[in-house]
Protein backbone atom coordinates (compact mmCIF):
# COMPACT_ATOMS: atom_id res chain seq x y z
CA UNK A 1 0.00 0.00 0.00
CA UNK A 2 0.97 3.56 -0.53
CA UNK A 3 2.74 4.83 2.57
CA UNK A 4 3.68 8.44 1.95
CA UNK A 5 5.47 9.24 5.21
CA UNK A 6 8.85 7.82 6.02
CA UNK A 7 9.10 5.61 9.12
CA UNK A 8 10.27 7.59 12.19
CA UNK A 9 13.85 6.28 12.05
CA UNK A 10 14.15 7.39 8.42
CA UNK A 11 13.06 11.01 8.78
CA UNK A 12 15.82 13.47 8.21
CA UNK A 13 17.17 15.19 11.31
CA UNK A 14 17.32 18.74 9.96
CA UNK A 15 19.32 20.05 12.90
CA UNK A 16 22.09 17.46 12.69
CA UNK A 17 23.53 18.39 9.29
CA UNK A 18 27.14 19.57 9.13
CA UNK A 19 28.40 22.37 6.94
CA UNK A 20 31.77 22.38 5.23
CA UNK A 21 32.73 25.74 3.78
CA UNK A 22 34.94 26.21 0.78
CA UNK A 23 38.62 27.09 1.26
CA UNK A 24 39.49 30.77 1.21
CA UNK A 25 40.17 32.15 -2.23
CA UNK A 26 37.69 29.85 -3.99
CA UNK A 27 36.07 31.60 -6.95
CA UNK A 28 33.49 29.34 -8.58
CA UNK A 29 31.47 28.14 -5.60
CA UNK A 30 28.79 25.51 -5.64
CA UNK A 31 27.01 23.90 -2.71
CA UNK A 32 26.29 20.16 -2.57
CA UNK A 33 23.64 19.00 -0.11
CA UNK A 34 24.14 15.30 0.49
CA UNK A 35 22.07 12.71 2.37
CA UNK A 36 24.10 11.11 5.12
CA UNK A 37 23.36 8.09 7.27
CA UNK A 38 25.87 6.47 9.56
CA UNK A 39 24.73 3.01 10.76
CA UNK A 40 27.31 3.06 13.56
CA UNK A 41 26.10 6.33 15.05
CA UNK A 42 22.59 5.12 15.85
CA UNK A 43 21.13 8.46 14.81
CA UNK A 44 18.73 9.48 12.08
CA UNK A 45 19.79 10.50 8.57
CA UNK A 46 20.96 14.09 8.09
CA UNK A 47 21.85 16.42 5.22
CA UNK A 48 25.45 17.61 5.08
CA UNK A 49 26.38 20.65 3.06
CA UNK A 50 29.67 20.95 1.19
CA UNK A 51 30.93 24.00 -0.68
CA UNK A 52 33.24 23.23 -3.57
CA UNK A 53 35.37 25.40 -5.80
CA UNK A 54 34.19 24.19 -9.20
CA UNK A 55 37.27 25.75 -10.80
CA UNK A 56 39.31 22.88 -9.36
CA UNK A 57 36.68 20.14 -9.79
CA UNK A 58 35.91 17.79 -12.68
CA UNK A 59 32.70 18.36 -14.63
CA UNK A 60 30.54 15.46 -13.48
CA UNK A 61 28.60 15.02 -10.25
CA UNK A 62 30.74 11.96 -9.54
CA UNK A 63 33.87 14.13 -9.82
CA UNK A 64 32.41 16.44 -7.19
CA UNK A 65 31.51 13.54 -4.88
CA UNK A 66 34.99 12.06 -5.16
CA UNK A 67 36.55 15.47 -4.55
CA UNK A 68 34.49 15.75 -1.37
CA UNK A 69 35.51 12.25 -0.30
CA UNK A 70 39.19 12.76 -1.13
CA UNK A 71 39.72 16.30 0.10
CA UNK A 72 36.98 17.26 2.56
CA UNK A 73 35.18 14.36 4.21
CA UNK A 74 36.50 10.80 3.81
CA UNK A 75 33.51 9.39 5.72
CA UNK A 76 31.21 9.90 2.71
CA UNK A 77 30.22 6.53 1.23
CA UNK A 78 29.10 5.91 -2.32
CA UNK A 79 29.33 3.19 -4.96
CA UNK A 80 31.21 3.90 -8.14
CA UNK A 81 33.39 2.02 -10.55
CA UNK A 82 33.63 2.69 -14.26
CA UNK A 83 32.95 6.47 -14.30
CA UNK A 84 31.58 6.15 -17.85
CA UNK A 85 27.97 5.00 -17.51
CA UNK A 86 28.44 1.29 -18.11
CA UNK A 87 28.65 -0.27 -14.63
CA UNK A 88 25.54 1.28 -13.10
CA UNK A 89 27.10 1.59 -9.64
CA UNK A 90 26.75 5.33 -9.07
CA UNK A 91 22.98 5.55 -9.62
CA UNK A 92 21.51 8.06 -7.18
CA UNK A 93 18.86 10.74 -6.88
CA UNK A 94 20.34 14.03 -8.08
CA UNK A 95 18.16 17.14 -7.77
CA UNK A 96 15.11 14.92 -7.48
CA UNK A 97 15.75 12.69 -10.49
CA UNK A 98 17.40 9.28 -10.59
CA UNK A 99 20.46 9.15 -12.78
CA UNK A 100 24.13 8.16 -12.89
CA UNK A 101 26.46 10.56 -11.09
CA UNK A 102 29.21 9.80 -13.61
CA UNK A 103 27.28 10.87 -16.70
CA UNK A 104 25.44 13.85 -15.21
CA UNK A 105 27.38 17.10 -15.59
CA UNK A 106 27.06 19.64 -12.78
CA UNK A 107 26.46 22.44 -15.25
CA UNK A 108 23.44 20.54 -16.64
CA UNK A 109 21.82 21.08 -13.25
CA UNK A 110 21.22 24.80 -13.47
CA UNK A 111 22.92 27.20 -11.09
CA UNK A 112 21.64 26.48 -7.58
CA UNK A 113 22.62 23.94 -4.95
CA UNK A 114 22.88 20.30 -6.00
CA UNK A 115 20.96 17.86 -3.77
CA UNK A 116 22.13 14.27 -3.75
CA UNK A 117 20.09 11.50 -2.14
CA UNK A 118 20.26 7.71 -2.37
CA UNK A 119 17.95 5.95 -4.83
CA UNK A 120 14.37 6.33 -3.51
CA UNK A 121 12.44 3.90 -1.32
CA UNK A 122 15.29 1.51 -0.58
CA UNK A 123 16.92 0.51 2.72
CA UNK A 124 20.03 2.66 3.20
CA UNK A 125 23.22 0.81 4.14
CA UNK A 126 25.26 4.00 4.55
CA UNK A 127 24.99 7.47 2.99
CA UNK A 128 24.37 6.97 -0.76
CA UNK A 129 24.77 3.19 -0.61
CA UNK A 130 21.44 1.36 -0.75
CA UNK A 131 20.51 -2.28 -0.25
CA UNK A 132 19.58 -3.68 -3.68
CA UNK A 133 19.05 -7.29 -2.55
CA UNK A 134 15.35 -7.28 -3.50
CA UNK A 135 16.09 -5.61 -6.84
CA UNK A 136 18.66 -8.27 -7.77
CA UNK A 137 16.37 -11.08 -6.57
CA UNK A 138 13.67 -9.76 -8.89
CA UNK A 139 16.13 -9.74 -11.76
CA UNK A 140 17.03 -13.36 -11.01
CA UNK A 141 13.31 -14.22 -10.78
CA UNK A 142 12.79 -13.53 -14.50
CA UNK A 143 15.50 -16.13 -15.29
CA UNK A 144 17.73 -13.84 -17.33
CA UNK A 145 19.50 -16.54 -19.26
CA UNK A 146 18.91 -18.55 -22.45
CA UNK A 147 16.50 -21.44 -21.92
CA UNK A 148 16.29 -24.12 -24.60
CA UNK A 149 14.81 -27.56 -25.07
CA UNK A 150 16.48 -28.43 -28.37
CA UNK A 151 20.15 -29.47 -28.37
CA UNK A 152 22.72 -26.94 -29.47
CA UNK A 153 23.75 -27.50 -33.11
CA UNK A 154 27.01 -29.50 -33.07
CA UNK A 155 28.78 -27.47 -35.73
CA UNK A 156 27.76 -23.87 -35.00
CA UNK A 157 26.23 -21.49 -32.49
CA UNK A 158 22.53 -20.67 -32.29
CA UNK A 159 22.36 -18.09 -35.05
CA UNK A 160 20.15 -15.04 -35.34
CA UNK A 161 19.24 -12.85 -38.26
CA UNK A 162 20.17 -9.21 -38.08
CA UNK A 163 16.52 -8.30 -37.46
CA UNK A 164 16.25 -10.83 -34.65
CA UNK A 165 19.32 -9.37 -33.02
CA UNK A 166 17.97 -5.86 -33.34
CA UNK A 167 14.93 -6.80 -31.26
CA UNK A 168 17.16 -7.49 -28.26
CA UNK A 169 19.86 -4.95 -29.00
CA UNK A 170 18.48 -2.05 -26.95
CA UNK A 171 16.95 -4.03 -24.05
CA UNK A 172 20.30 -5.83 -23.68
CA UNK A 173 21.97 -2.49 -23.02
CA UNK A 174 20.39 -2.30 -19.54
CA UNK A 175 23.09 -1.90 -16.89
CA UNK A 176 20.82 -2.72 -13.90
CA UNK A 177 21.49 0.61 -12.22
CA UNK A 178 17.95 0.59 -10.73
CA UNK A 179 17.24 4.20 -11.72
CA UNK A 180 13.99 3.14 -13.43
CA UNK A 181 12.56 0.83 -10.78
CA UNK A 182 13.25 3.24 -7.94
CA UNK A 183 11.67 6.10 -9.94
CA UNK A 184 8.38 4.20 -10.20
CA UNK A 185 5.62 5.03 -7.68
CA UNK A 186 4.07 1.60 -8.24
CA UNK A 187 7.39 0.06 -7.30
CA UNK A 188 7.60 2.24 -4.19
CA UNK A 189 4.26 0.98 -2.94
CA UNK A 190 4.54 -2.64 -4.09
CA UNK A 191 8.22 -3.55 -4.41
CA UNK A 192 7.58 -6.80 -2.55
CA UNK A 193 5.30 -8.12 -5.26
CA UNK A 194 5.68 -5.92 -8.35
CA UNK A 195 8.82 -6.86 -10.32
CA UNK A 196 9.48 -3.30 -11.43
CA UNK A 197 10.58 -1.87 -14.79
CA UNK A 198 14.19 -3.14 -14.77
CA UNK A 199 13.30 -6.80 -14.16
CA UNK A 200 10.41 -6.60 -16.65
CA UNK A 201 12.68 -5.08 -19.30
CA UNK A 202 15.02 -8.04 -18.73
CA UNK A 203 12.07 -10.43 -19.00
CA UNK A 204 11.09 -8.79 -22.30
CA UNK A 205 14.65 -9.09 -23.60
CA UNK A 206 14.44 -12.90 -23.20
CA UNK A 207 10.82 -13.21 -24.35
CA UNK A 208 11.64 -11.65 -27.73
CA UNK A 209 14.97 -13.48 -28.10
CA UNK A 210 14.58 -15.70 -31.19
CA UNK A 211 16.90 -18.34 -29.70
CA UNK A 212 15.01 -18.73 -26.44
CA UNK A 213 12.54 -21.62 -26.24
CA UNK A 214 10.78 -20.81 -22.95
CA UNK A 215 8.67 -17.90 -24.20
CA UNK A 216 5.39 -19.47 -23.01
CA UNK A 217 6.75 -20.24 -19.54
CA UNK A 218 8.18 -16.74 -19.27
CA UNK A 219 4.81 -15.21 -20.13
CA UNK A 220 3.06 -17.57 -17.69
CA UNK A 221 5.33 -16.41 -14.91
CA UNK A 222 4.45 -12.77 -15.53
CA UNK A 223 0.67 -13.19 -15.85
CA UNK A 224 -0.06 -11.94 -12.37
CA UNK A 225 -1.93 -8.92 -11.01
CA UNK A 226 1.14 -7.76 -9.12
CA UNK A 227 4.29 -9.04 -10.83
CA UNK A 228 3.42 -7.37 -14.15
CA UNK A 229 0.12 -5.54 -13.90
CA UNK A 230 1.09 -3.10 -11.15
CA UNK A 231 2.53 -1.15 -14.07
CA UNK A 232 0.07 1.67 -14.73
CA UNK A 233 2.12 3.26 -17.52
CA UNK A 234 3.17 6.21 -15.38
CA UNK A 235 6.34 6.44 -17.55
CA UNK A 236 8.70 7.58 -14.79
CA UNK A 237 10.94 4.62 -15.70
CA UNK A 238 11.48 5.69 -19.29
CA UNK A 239 11.97 9.31 -18.23
CA UNK A 240 14.63 8.26 -15.70
CA UNK A 241 16.69 5.73 -17.71
CA UNK A 242 20.24 7.11 -18.09
CA UNK A 243 20.80 4.75 -21.03
CA UNK A 244 17.75 6.03 -22.94
CA UNK A 245 16.07 2.64 -22.84
CA UNK A 246 12.31 2.26 -22.72
CA UNK A 247 11.11 -0.12 -19.97
CA UNK A 248 7.53 1.21 -20.24
CA UNK A 249 7.38 0.21 -23.89
CA UNK A 250 8.76 -3.25 -23.09
CA UNK A 251 6.18 -3.76 -20.34
CA UNK A 252 3.43 -2.62 -22.72
CA UNK A 253 4.66 -5.15 -25.28
CA UNK A 254 4.52 -7.94 -22.68
CA UNK A 255 0.95 -6.99 -21.74
CA UNK A 256 0.02 -7.03 -25.42
CA UNK A 257 1.58 -10.46 -25.93
CA UNK A 258 -0.40 -11.81 -22.98
CA UNK A 259 -3.64 -10.60 -24.57
CA UNK A 260 -2.74 -11.78 -28.05
CA UNK A 261 -1.84 -15.31 -27.02
CA UNK A 262 -5.40 -15.87 -25.79
CA UNK A 263 -6.62 -15.75 -29.39
CA UNK B 1 23.70 -1.45 14.55
CA UNK B 2 20.75 0.80 13.77
CA UNK B 3 17.94 -0.48 11.61
CA UNK B 4 18.36 0.64 8.03
CA UNK B 5 16.35 3.74 7.21
CA UNK B 6 14.16 3.93 4.12
CA UNK B 7 15.45 6.44 1.60
CA UNK B 8 13.13 9.39 0.86
CA UNK B 9 10.81 8.79 -2.10
CA UNK B 10 7.66 10.72 -2.97
CA UNK B 11 8.68 13.78 -0.97
CA UNK B 12 12.07 13.81 -2.63
CA UNK B 13 11.39 12.75 -6.23
CA UNK B 14 10.97 15.71 -8.53
CA UNK B 15 7.31 15.96 -9.40
CA UNK B 16 6.90 15.43 -13.12
CA UNK B 17 4.10 15.50 -15.66
CA UNK B 18 4.15 11.69 -15.75
CA UNK B 19 3.01 11.30 -12.15
CA UNK B 20 0.62 14.24 -12.38
CA UNK B 21 -1.34 12.83 -15.29
CA UNK B 22 -1.40 9.38 -13.72
CA UNK B 23 -2.73 10.48 -10.34
CA UNK B 24 -5.21 12.92 -11.91
CA UNK B 25 -6.54 10.04 -14.02
CA UNK B 26 -7.26 8.11 -10.83
CA UNK B 27 -8.74 11.09 -8.99
CA UNK B 28 -11.05 11.93 -11.89
CA UNK B 29 -12.07 8.27 -12.09
CA UNK B 30 -13.17 8.25 -8.46
CA UNK B 31 -14.80 11.69 -8.82
CA UNK B 32 -16.77 10.51 -11.85
CA UNK B 33 -18.09 7.52 -9.93
CA UNK B 34 -19.40 9.96 -7.31
CA UNK B 35 -20.73 12.35 -9.96
CA UNK B 36 -22.67 9.45 -11.42
CA UNK B 37 -24.74 9.39 -8.21
CA UNK B 38 -25.77 12.98 -8.94
CA UNK B 39 -26.73 12.07 -12.49
CA UNK B 40 -28.79 9.14 -11.21
CA UNK B 41 -30.53 11.39 -8.66
CA UNK B 42 -31.43 13.78 -11.48
CA UNK B 43 -32.83 10.97 -13.65
CA UNK B 44 -34.76 9.42 -10.77
CA UNK B 45 -36.28 12.78 -9.90
CA UNK B 46 -37.33 13.24 -13.51
CA UNK B 47 -38.91 9.78 -13.60
CA UNK B 48 -40.91 10.53 -10.45
CA UNK B 49 -42.82 13.28 -12.19
CA UNK B 50 -42.87 17.01 -12.73
CA UNK B 51 -43.27 17.97 -9.09
CA UNK B 52 -40.23 16.04 -7.86
CA UNK B 53 -38.23 17.34 -10.78
CA UNK B 54 -39.24 20.91 -10.03
CA UNK B 55 -38.20 20.36 -6.42
CA UNK B 56 -34.69 19.16 -7.33
CA UNK B 57 -34.07 21.62 -10.15
CA UNK B 58 -32.95 24.52 -7.94
CA UNK B 59 -30.13 22.31 -6.63
CA UNK B 60 -28.82 21.94 -10.18
CA UNK B 61 -29.26 25.52 -11.30
CA UNK B 62 -27.79 26.98 -8.11
CA UNK B 63 -24.20 28.16 -8.11
CA UNK B 64 -22.97 25.11 -6.15
CA UNK B 65 -24.74 22.73 -8.51
CA UNK B 66 -23.29 24.49 -11.52
CA UNK B 67 -19.79 24.41 -10.05
CA UNK B 68 -20.05 20.72 -9.28
CA UNK B 69 -21.42 20.05 -12.76
CA UNK B 70 -18.50 21.99 -14.27
CA UNK B 71 -15.98 19.99 -12.29
CA UNK B 72 -17.67 16.74 -13.28
CA UNK B 73 -17.64 17.69 -16.96
CA UNK B 74 -13.97 18.69 -16.81
CA UNK B 75 -13.18 15.41 -15.05
CA UNK B 76 -15.11 13.50 -17.70
CA UNK B 77 -13.26 15.16 -20.57
CA UNK B 78 -9.89 14.57 -18.92
CA UNK B 79 -10.62 10.97 -17.99
CA UNK B 80 -11.94 10.24 -21.49
CA UNK B 81 -8.95 11.81 -23.31
CA UNK B 82 -6.36 10.30 -21.01
CA UNK B 83 -8.21 7.00 -21.28
CA UNK B 84 -7.71 7.16 -25.05
CA UNK B 85 -4.02 7.81 -24.36
CA UNK B 86 -3.91 4.66 -22.26
CA UNK B 87 -5.73 2.71 -24.97
CA UNK B 88 -3.13 3.85 -27.50
CA UNK B 89 -0.39 2.63 -25.17
CA UNK B 90 -2.16 -0.71 -24.76
CA UNK B 91 -2.21 -1.02 -28.56
CA UNK B 92 1.54 -0.40 -28.56
CA UNK B 93 1.68 3.25 -29.66
CA UNK B 94 3.09 6.40 -28.10
CA UNK B 95 5.72 5.01 -25.73
CA UNK B 96 8.62 7.14 -26.96
CA UNK B 97 9.42 9.93 -24.53
CA UNK B 98 8.65 12.69 -27.00
CA UNK B 99 5.35 11.03 -28.02
CA UNK B 100 4.26 10.57 -24.40
CA UNK B 101 4.96 14.24 -23.73
CA UNK B 102 3.08 15.33 -26.82
CA UNK B 103 0.05 13.22 -25.97
CA UNK B 104 0.11 14.63 -22.44
CA UNK B 105 0.02 18.18 -23.78
CA UNK B 106 -2.78 17.20 -26.13
CA UNK B 107 -4.86 15.70 -23.31
CA UNK B 108 -4.42 18.80 -21.17
CA UNK B 109 -5.20 21.16 -24.06
CA UNK B 110 -8.38 19.31 -25.02
CA UNK B 111 -9.45 19.20 -21.38
CA UNK B 112 -8.92 22.94 -20.93
CA UNK B 113 -10.70 23.87 -24.14
CA UNK B 114 -13.55 21.41 -23.52
CA UNK B 115 -13.95 22.58 -19.93
CA UNK B 116 -14.00 26.22 -21.05
CA UNK B 117 -16.72 25.52 -23.61
CA UNK B 118 -18.78 23.64 -21.04
CA UNK B 119 -18.29 26.39 -18.48
CA UNK B 120 -19.65 28.86 -21.01
CA UNK B 121 -22.78 26.81 -21.61
CA UNK B 122 -23.30 26.07 -17.91
CA UNK B 123 -22.82 29.66 -16.73
CA UNK B 124 -24.11 31.75 -19.64
CA UNK B 125 -27.08 33.94 -18.68
CA UNK B 126 -30.30 31.99 -18.69
CA UNK B 127 -28.63 28.59 -18.64
CA UNK B 128 -30.66 25.96 -16.84
CA UNK B 129 -33.75 28.12 -16.66
CA UNK B 130 -36.86 25.99 -16.70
Amino acid sequence: MAEFRLPPNSRIDQAAGKTFSAPAGARNLRRFRIYRFDPAAGSRPRIDSYQLDMASCGPMVLDALLKIKNEIDPTLSLRRSCREGICGSCAMNINGLNTLACTKACNELGRGDISIYPLPHLPVVKDLVTDLTNFYAQYAAVKPWLQTATPTPPDRERLQSKEEQQRIDRPSACILCACCSTACPSYWWNSERYLGPAALLAAYRWIVDSRDEATGERLDALEDPFRLYRCHTIMNCTEACPKDLNPAKAIGAIKKMLVERQH
Amino acid sequence: MAERPLSPHITRYRWAYTMTLSIVHRITGVALALALLGLIAWLVSASLGAETYAAILPLLTGIAGKLLASLAVAALIYHFCNGLRHLAWDLGFGYERVDARRSAVLVLAVTLIGAAVCLYFIFRPGAGAA
